[in-house]
């Protein structure tokens, strides 16, 4: 936090100064009304000259306050505002570094969040609490020291109504009070939450009529909401309330009054010398209402700067400090262990070799841990144990840049971004020329879609056009051909949103073939027919591996499988009438 | 704004909310009167008898009390009142979004109506405890006081008048020349936040670009469009803050040599002019803190307008007589839908009888999942109609239509809790019995072997510990169980791969047998099993007929049900 705000160190410091400044030049005006008062009341004629004098020299302390205190104001949000951009650049280029599993652990809209709303909430901090404290304190201390050298007496007297406002203090920090505060809270999120549900699952809710449900769960934490809210207010208005009467104007110059007609009529003080206590006197409150007006603010920036700095703290993905440079593309999974949560393992022990110029294909039930498997090639996470090689070389070992260069993917879920088409398929080859993005695009089957958008390959998606989820899927698909690296990762799940994706994805596996490295997560009969290697994944470990034909002779878990979706798909192609391929192995 | 806020409230708060507020102003201008009191007392104070200051200080004494009881009363008041309106408010969201139609609730809802409901609804009902008092005691107040003024000296107390009006114009216009920067302001944070989840949301791809934060422009952008906006608001909001500091000090100066130049004149007394200025000082604060608290009304206006948006959304007409369908066809009658300016469904028309299943098969963005939506009135048509057992839709009881539909969709939210509470949300009497039933039916007992903690297995929010195919099975046991008449399929089979897209086959068959399904599909298997299949471009309907009969008119259809089996390596 520090080390964030040091750059702007200098502007702070004049945000306060001229803060300063100006406060204390507001006090001219009163004290020019003091000074007046004791030239009017003192026996004997008046001294015009002076008393024009008094006069202006307040209407310039006036103008004084008036434009260091705009100035102050002026700099502090235009501060703010370079202070806030800083801290978001920050904290995108922090996530921008994170390992991309940490991710799929946190809700997006809650890290959005402590970019946008958490880092807007510390605009307290920056634009008002240095010079509204400043102003708060400064201002007080001064009048307090010229009040004690007019009267000691009445100024301890003036002091009467602070101190009582001081002395509720604690009553609003008991430990009930301030259980109080917690429960609200926790009852806050669970309406957030109750409706973050209700909103997701409206038609779910409606289809099902459970409308009912929802809504009542939604109305239950509303209820209850509101009563810890009620409880809370009940048992803190009261003293807000006693301390608010007590810092009021009427109360304050009630208490100056009688002790300085007490003073006066015993003659112990000068009539002249009420003055500056009944304008003076008044703004000695002024910190402990600054401290229970901005205290909540304050309160919120603190959780939002606690939350900033959490993400700050995050470990980026360590980079090697000397990269190695990986010797071809083979992959190996040396020993595999890896969980999300501690003491739940995904996968425990994988040992698998992906030779160039082959397709691997991978198969299993749901939960086997197939989707986190192919995520360690582009290193969403590393490994708990054992090790991932690319070329030879730990990817821990390899530059992030070289990785990407060599690793390619195309998973379930599909994210455009709000740019052109073009640009949405050269992401990853930034620089990649109009010709190689439309050779691409064709490969994806995507091309004539495009064509047909309102502005061809200038069609910004978003504004322009919608994209359905199976065509996102193809310029998804269309990117990770131009990437045109040398190890591909896929989700074949993706090819089903309708047959032209489907069509993409499995010319893309017959064309790209080569000398590439294939890693597929098999949806299709077809596409494990055609594998090289056919990878059985179960709760974890790999429980069956080779040929696909050698599989199907060993009569194992992967025959049996094949062997209730072959009688599906003959029935599918006999309808059809044609000859039937793909239905036995190579 | 209190016009708004009680629009939003309803308009069975608008007497506690103007009795709140009369308790407001009382006190506020009580305070501006107990100030009277002052010239008195300190004319005697300043006097040559400063005793006889005594019974006045007395009388300035019990103001004090009695504006200490009212402010303590009206104080309470606007808590309790505020409470309760808080309450009324969520109510009211709560029943009006239950009342939306599913279509309102787009991609970007989520985000807005959860924040909207939580803190947003907090906010606003804060002007009514924490601005409104500050708000009526700084204009009232000063009004008053200067209503003293005139009435202790008509010269000084019009040159404190004069100001009233500037400040009031100030107001008024402040608010006017910030409302559009505010709405830049929200506008670019909006924009911002939903670059930030794109970037996050995109990174995998990102970091293969290598674009790191510093290069990847869309954001920055839009980060430094923020900074820009916030920097205009400030400049917009900055004139209205010194403007009114200009006026209220230009007033005490005035009053200062006003002041000064009548007593050194000898027509007033010493001790009243020092009595109005201490007056003088007294308006001048209120007055001052003004700026600050139109900058908070103006954030919370933004939010109760947000609010007042919502809740003036209409929701879909229920019919006054409902008719309740006797028989499970389903038709469209011209039915023409249209989303924005692009026609999603044109002029198309369709039957289907009741137990036979119809397929609806092309192209995406054909409206496909439309027609599913139209039937299930998630949305009304533009034009024609879609019935029910020859029913109006639109002329059928929400809950009724409901009760006969059973819908599986592609993508399936699980509510957090057990596995157990989500299917039985298809039908909340089912006894037990029928619940495993329904979940062996759907294979999901397989599921629950493997989960820890079987059937009393947590789903996560929005079922997110569960696989997709997973929840794809869930979502099928609830429809199991509902046991409604109609089936409506979106894509079921989709995104499964094999060994899902087995289970989920055995338990969509069942939920088929007897009733009337529509299903979206491109997996021809379930396809070429209906009864009947309908291609789908542009809104209409392209091809007609049954698998057979389409496969040898050699159409559209014929060209799908090639790609999808031919495999590439032919091409």
């Amino acid at each position: 936090m520090a080390g964030l705000l040091r750059p702007h160190i200098g502007s702070f410091a004049a945000v306060v100064i001229l803060q300063v400044i100006g406060a204390i030049a507001g006090l001219a005006p009163l004290l020019a009304v003091v000074e007046l008062g004791r030239t009017l009341l003192s026996p004997g004629p008046i001294d015009h000259g002076h008393v024009w004098t008094v006069v202006i020299a307040g209407a310039a302390g006036l103008l004084v306050r008036l434009l260091f205190t705009a100035a102050s104001s002026g700099i502090g949000h235009v501060l703010d505002g370079q202070v806030q951009l800083s801290f978001r650049r920050r904290l995108a280029a922090r996530l921008g570094r994170v390992p991309i599993g940490w991710f799929s652990r946190r809700r997006t809209g809650e890290l959005a969040k402590v970019v946008g709303e958490d880092v807007s909430a510390v605009h307290p901090f920056i634009a008002h609490t240095p010079g509204e404290l400043v102003a708060a304190f400064v201002v007080p201390l001064v009048s307090l020291i010229y009040l004690f050298g007019i009267d000691w007496r009445l100024t301890l007297i003036t002091l009467i109504p602070v101190a009582l406002a001081v002395a509720l203090v604690p009553l609003m920090m008991t430990p009930s009070r301030l259980r109080e505060q917690e429960e609200f809270d926790a009852a806050m999120g669970r309406i957030a939450s109750s409706v973050v549900e209700f909103v997701q699952g409206i038609s779910v809710v409606k289809a099902f009529g459970g409308s009912e449900r929802a809504h009542r769960r939604f109305l239950t934490a509303v209820d209850d909401f509101v009563r810890v809210f009620y409880r809370w207010v009940r048992g803190v208005s009261v003293i807000a309330a006693g301390m608010q009467l007590a810092l009021s104007p009427p109360f304050v110059l009630l208490v100056v009054l009688i002790g300085g007609a007490t003073l006066i009529t015993s003659g112990g003080m000068a009539p002249a010398d009420l003055l500056p206590f009944l304008l003076l006197g008044l703004g000695l409150t002024a910190p402990v209402a600054a401290l229970g007006h901005g205290f909540d603010d304050m309160q919120a920036a603190r959780r939002a700067v606690g939350r900033i700095r959490d993400v700050l703290a995050v470990p980026p993905l360590p980079e090697p400090a000397n990269p190695v440079a990986p010797r071809g593309h083979r992959v190996e999974l040396r020993g595999v262990r890896f969980g999300y949560e501690p003491g739940h393992e995904v996968l425990r022990g994988i040992d698998l070799v992906l030779e160039p110029g082959t397709v691997t294909a991978i198969v299993g039930p749901s939960g086997s841990g197939k989707s986190t498997l192919v995520r360690l090639l582009p290193r969403f996470f590393d490994p708990a144990h054992g090790s991932v090689l690319l070329g030879g070389v730990d990817l821990r070992e390899l530059g992030s840049r070289e990785l990407y260069r060599m690793v390619s993917f195309v998973f379930q879920d599909v994210r455009l971004l709000r740019a052109s088409v073009a640009d949405n398929i050269a992401l990853a080859v930034p620089h990649a020329g109009r010709d190689d993005v439309v050779r691409a695009a064709r490969l994806a089957n995507i091309h004539d879609r495009i064509l047909e958008l309102p502005r061809g390959y200038e069609t910004v998606i978003g504004e322009d056009a919608e994209l359905s989820g199976g065509e996102a899927q193809r310029i998804s698909l269309a990117r990770a051909l131009l990437a045109d690296t040398p190890v591909l990762v896929l989700d074949e799940a993706t090819s089903f949103a309708d047959p032209q994706t489907e069509q993409a994805v499995r010319r893309a596996l017959a064309t790209l073939g080569g000398d590439r490295t294939i890693l597929v997560i098999a949806h299709r009969l077809e596409t494990l027919a055609d594998a090289d290697t056919v990878v059985v994944l179960e709760n974890g470990s790999i429980v069956e591996r080779g040929a696909p034909a050698e599989l199907l002779e060993r009569n194992g878990k992967f025959a049996a499988f094949w062997r209730s979706h072959r009688s599906a798909i003959t029935a599918e192609a006999a309808t059809r009438g044609g000859v039937l391929q793909g239905d036995e192995p190579r | 704004m209190i016009r708004m806020l009680l629009r939003v409230l309803g308009h069975e708060y608008a007497r506690p909310m103007r009795r709140t507020m009369a308790l407001m102003t009382t006190t506020a201008i009580a305070e501006g009167l107990l100030y009277a009191l002052l010239v008195p007392v300190l004319r005697a104070l300043f006097g040559p008898e400063p005793g006889d200051a005594r019974p006045w200080l007395v009388a300035f004494g019990a103001a004090v009390a009695v504006y200490a009881a009212l402010r303590y009363i009206s104080d309470l008041n606007g808590f309790r009142v505020g409470t309760t309106m808080l309450r009324g408010v969520y109510h009211r969201l709560g029943d009006h979004l239950a009342r939306l139609p599913i279509g309102w609730y787009g991609a970007g809802r989520v985000g807005e109506v959860s924040v909207l409901a939580s803190r947003g609804v907090l906010q606003a009902m804060s002007v009514v405890v924490h601005l409104l008092a500050p708000f009526i005691s700084a204009c009232a107040t000063p009004l008053t006081i200067v209503a003293v003024m005139l009435a202790f000296n008509w010269r000084m107390g019009l040159a404190a008048l004069a100001a009233a009006p500037i400040v009031a114009a100030i107001q008024v216009w402040t608010a006017r020349s910030t409302a559009a920067a505010d709405a830049e302001r929200h506008e670019r944070d909006h924009e911002a936040s939903a670059r930030v989840i794109e970037y996050l949301q995109a990174q995998p791809v990102l970091r293969a670009g290598g674009r790191t934060a510093e290069r990847f422009r869309l954001l920055d952008d839009s980060l430094r469009h923020v900074q820009r906006a916030s920097r205009r608001t400030v400049l917009a909001t900055l004139p209205g803050v010194v403007g009114l500091t200009v006026t209220v000090q230009a007033m005490f100066t005035v009053l200062l040599v006003l002041g000064a130049y009548l007593a050194l004149g000898g027509n007033i007394g010493a001790a009243e002019v020092l009595a109005i200025l201490v007056l003088a000082a007294r308006c001048a604060d209120p007055l001052l803190s003004l700026a600050d608290i139109g900058g908070k009304l103006r954030a919370t206006r933004s939010e109760l307008a947000r609010l007042d948006t919502l809740l003036r959304t209409e929701p879909l007409p229920e019919p006054r007589e409902p008719i309740q369908p006797v028989r499970h066809d389903l038709e469209f009658d011209s039915v023409t839908f249209r989303h924005g300016d692009r026609t999603v469904i044109d002029d198309l028309s369709l039957s289907v009888p009741q137990g036979q299943r119809l397929a609806i098969v092309g192209p995406s963005g054909a409206g496909k999942s439309t027609l599913l939506q139209l039937l299930a009135r998630f949305y009304d048509v533009d034009a024609g109609a879609v019935r029910v057992g020859g029913v109006d839709v639109r002329a059928i009881d929400t809950e009724v239509l409901m009760a006969r539909i059973a819908v599986v969709f592609q993508d399936v939210y699980l509510f957090d809790g057990t596995i157990e509470e989500n299917i039985r949300l298809g039908r909340p009497g089912a006894g037990e019995a029928e619940v495993r039933a329904a979940a062996t039916a759907a294979r999901l007992d397989e599921v629950i072997e493997r989960l820890p903690g079987g059937w009393q297995a947590d789903v996560g929010e929005g079922g997110a510990l569960l696989s997709g195919g997973e929840r794809q099975r869930v979502s099928i046991a609830r429809a199991l169980l509902k046991n409604a008449p109609i089936v409506l399929l979106d894509e079921v089979t989709s995104a499964l791969d094999p060994v899902n897209e087995a289970a989920v086959h055995e338990g969509i068959e069942r939920l088929m047998a007897g009733r009337t399904v529509v299903m979206v599909a491109h997996r021809m298997r379930t396809v070429q099993r209906a009864d009947r299949i309908v291609f789908l471009d542009g809104g209409r309907i392209v091809e007609e007929g049954g698998h057979d009969d389409l496969l040898r008119r050699g159409g559209r259809y014929a060209g799908y049900w090639n790609i999808s089996l031919t495999p590439a390596a032919s091409e």
